[in-house]
């Protein structure tokens, strides 16, 4: 908390010579620290409060980004308007005008698995109509030049691997995804998104590279290699059943952030009655699920009140929380 | 045609959006399109120096300098043909292609997938090596090699025309179409892209079964609301190299955004009126 109120004072007072200091903060702040705190935030719609919401959450999490480069990563998935397969247009403008408000110099940036056509894609999810100038601000993460970052210990069976080097290089990266099951994995969340940072011009589409050398295994190393991050979950309308794609729409009204992936996503998992430790990518991670859980500071709605049973493909329902 | 001209980098090369670094697949779709056009001579021959010099030591072609190993745009880039590559360039380019295959149909996957009684047909290209096979790489694999086979056809390239065709026949969702190459995914049937679509009917350009007209008529259906130029221009090329692009077919109204996209419009264009350089 010292640390907080001398960089807020900071912040306040010098801010032009304190910044270049300041530049690494986000990156070296523990996120034992600071990342376990997860807001969970009840939103009925998608509606003006977004936005107001949107700064609340921000300011809780105390972050510094005067100056800096933040990339909002959503989740861009098909070209279906009204089904909750992408991420809603306007979180994605709450959270632009909010990190722009803070100061910070804010892009958007995604790669789809699946589908070449991102432009057209977000066009068709609304993006172009609710975000001003979005072709000017947003980068296509697959068609993006190109950073070959290694894994000295991999999960996986990658040793290195081709990232899009918009997400490489910015000083925060901030994964946008929806609140969703998912046939492979179980659940895809802040983790799982971050499989959009790999570059499809390298690997096509889908990125199979990372499906060979394990799914919960390449989520895991993502993890550990983007480490500058903060995570905007839209559960205001996820998908249950047979996501990411063929689900069904969930209403569970609740937006979840925080500035660590891991305890958002466990967090989102508690939400959507699914037992965190049953989640393969988190245990490869954290080492320890139970660990994780007991370090997570959640302020806000409490689980129990938002808390709703996202339905779980037959070969899925193992990872169902255990009701006592 | 002006702008894809304008976009050329000053390497020689095309990005995929417009200041980006050189890749091999818009450099060789602008090239494509260019010849396609009529050719202008200066960009042509320093877009053809540039891929000459990316071409890797196995033959085949990276996605970009900074990558190197050769993958499916391999396929892209021998699409120019011999007299445009050079007749090494281009004979080491479509030997690659001939041995590249998906990690699925290796050898012991599909003895394992057989004594699992679940077969997955025959090889199709990946995009990436070591990985599975898909339905775009394989579709331009077998576009390259036909285009092979007209030069000098070996047993070798018909044999992989044929398991090409195998491949997405046994690869076509449940709605008549293609997507990326998964028709289904843990049981459940996966529906059909467009783009996808279109380009595996131009690779089966002469078959006629069953499958084949049954992906024309979802093809014909998905025109007036095609939501990509990619997907406009994709399922024109499919649908005129079987003679079904119907004669009220809506004209291409969606904006190119990438110079590859902006390529294979002028492509499609092309192939409208008689010059297909996919199948000549």
């Amino acid at each position: 908390m010292a640390d907080l109120n001398r960089r807020e004072f900071l912040t306040g007072s010098a801010a032009g010579l304190v910044l270049a200091g300041c530049s690494r903060r986000i990156a070296e702040r523990p996120q034992a620290r600071r990342a376990r705190l997860v807001s969970i935030v009840g939103q009925p719609d998608y509606s003006q409060q977004v936005y107001g919401e949107m700064r609340r959450i921000l300011a809780e999490h105390h972050l510094n980004v005067r100056g800096k480069r933040v990339l909002l990563k959503p989740n861009l998935v098909e070209f279906e308007p009204d089904t909750p397969i992408n991420t809603h247009p306007m979180l994605v403008h709450a959270a632009f005008e909010a990190f722009r408000e803070l100061g910070a110099t804010v892009s958007i940036g995604e790669g789809p698995g699946h589908r070449r056509n991102t432009l057209d894609m977000a066009e068709a999810a609304g993006y172009f109509e609710t975000i001003p100038h979005f072709e000017d601000i947003f980068t296509d993460l697959n068609l993006d030049r190109v950073s070959e970052v290694r894994l000295p210990h991999p999960h996986s069976r990658l040793r290195s691997i081709h990232l899009a080097q918009s997400a490489v290089a910015c000083d925060l990266l901030v994964s946008m995804p929806k609140m969703k099951t998912h046939h492979w994995v179980g659940a895809t969340l802040s983790m799982k998104n971050l499989f959009g940072t790999v570059s499809g011009g390298v690997y096509g589409w889908p990125k199979n590279i990372l499906h060979w050398a394990g799914i919960p295994e390449c989520v895991a190393d993502l993890y550990r290699m983007l480490p500058k991050h903060f995570a905007i979950v839209d559960g205001i309308v996820g998908m249950e059943g047979n996501g990411p794609i063929q689900g069904t729409a969930k209403r569970s009204r609740v937006i979840v952030a925080g500035g660590d992936l891991a305890a958002v996503d466990a967090s989102c998992c508690q939400i959507m009655s699914i037992d965190p430790r049953r989640i393969e990518y988190l245990r490869l991670a954290t080492g320890d699920v139970g660990g994780l859980l007991g370090s997570i500071r959640q302020i806000g709605e409490p689980v129990a009140s938002v808390k709703t049973g996202f339905k779980l493909m037959p070969e899925w329902r193992g990872i169902a929380e255990q009701r006592v | 045609m002006v702008s894809l001209l304008e976009s050329q980098n000053p390497d020689g090369g095309w990005p995929y959006q417009r200041g980006g670094p050189s890749w091999t697949e818009p450099t060789a779709y602008a090239l494509l399109a260019l010849m396609a056009e009529g050719s202008v001579a200066e960009p042509v021959d320093k877009g053809l120096r540039w891929l000459n010099a990316a071409q890797l030591p196995d033959g085949g072609w990276g996605p970009q300098p900074a990558v190197l190993q050769s993958t499916w745009v391999t396929a892209v880039a021998t699409l120019l043909g011999p007299a445009a590559l050079g007749g090494d360039a281009y004979r080491r380019g479509i030997a690659w292609i001939v041995q590249s295959s998906g990690e699925d149909t290796s050898f012991l996957i599909r003895v394992r997938q057989f004594l699992t009684g679940n077969a997955q047909g025959d090889p199709g290209w990946p995009w990436f090596a070591g990985t599975s096979a898909w339905v775009t790489p394989t579709a331009l694999s077998m576009l390259a090699l036909r285009k092979a086979a007209r030069c000098a056809a070996s047993p070798q390239i018909l044999a992989r025309l044929d398991m090409g065709a195998s491949y997405l026949l046994a690869h076509a969702c449940s709605d008549g179409g293609w997507n990326h190459g998964a028709a289904r995914a843990l049981d459940y049937d996966a529906r059909s892209y467009p783009e996808t679509t279109g380009v595996a009917l131009l690779a089966l350009n002469g078959k006629d079964t069953p499958g084949v007209r049954k992906a024309c008529r979802w093809a014909q259906g998905q025109l007036p609301g095609c939501r990509a130029s990619e997907a406009e221009s994709w399922l024109r090329l499919g649908l005129l190299a079987h003679g079904q692009l119907p004669a009220n077919a809506p004209l291409p109204a969606r904006p190119p955004r990438t110079i590859q996209n902006a390529a294979l419009a002028l492509l499609a264009s092309a192939a409208a009126t008689g010059r297909n350089p996919f199948l000549e």
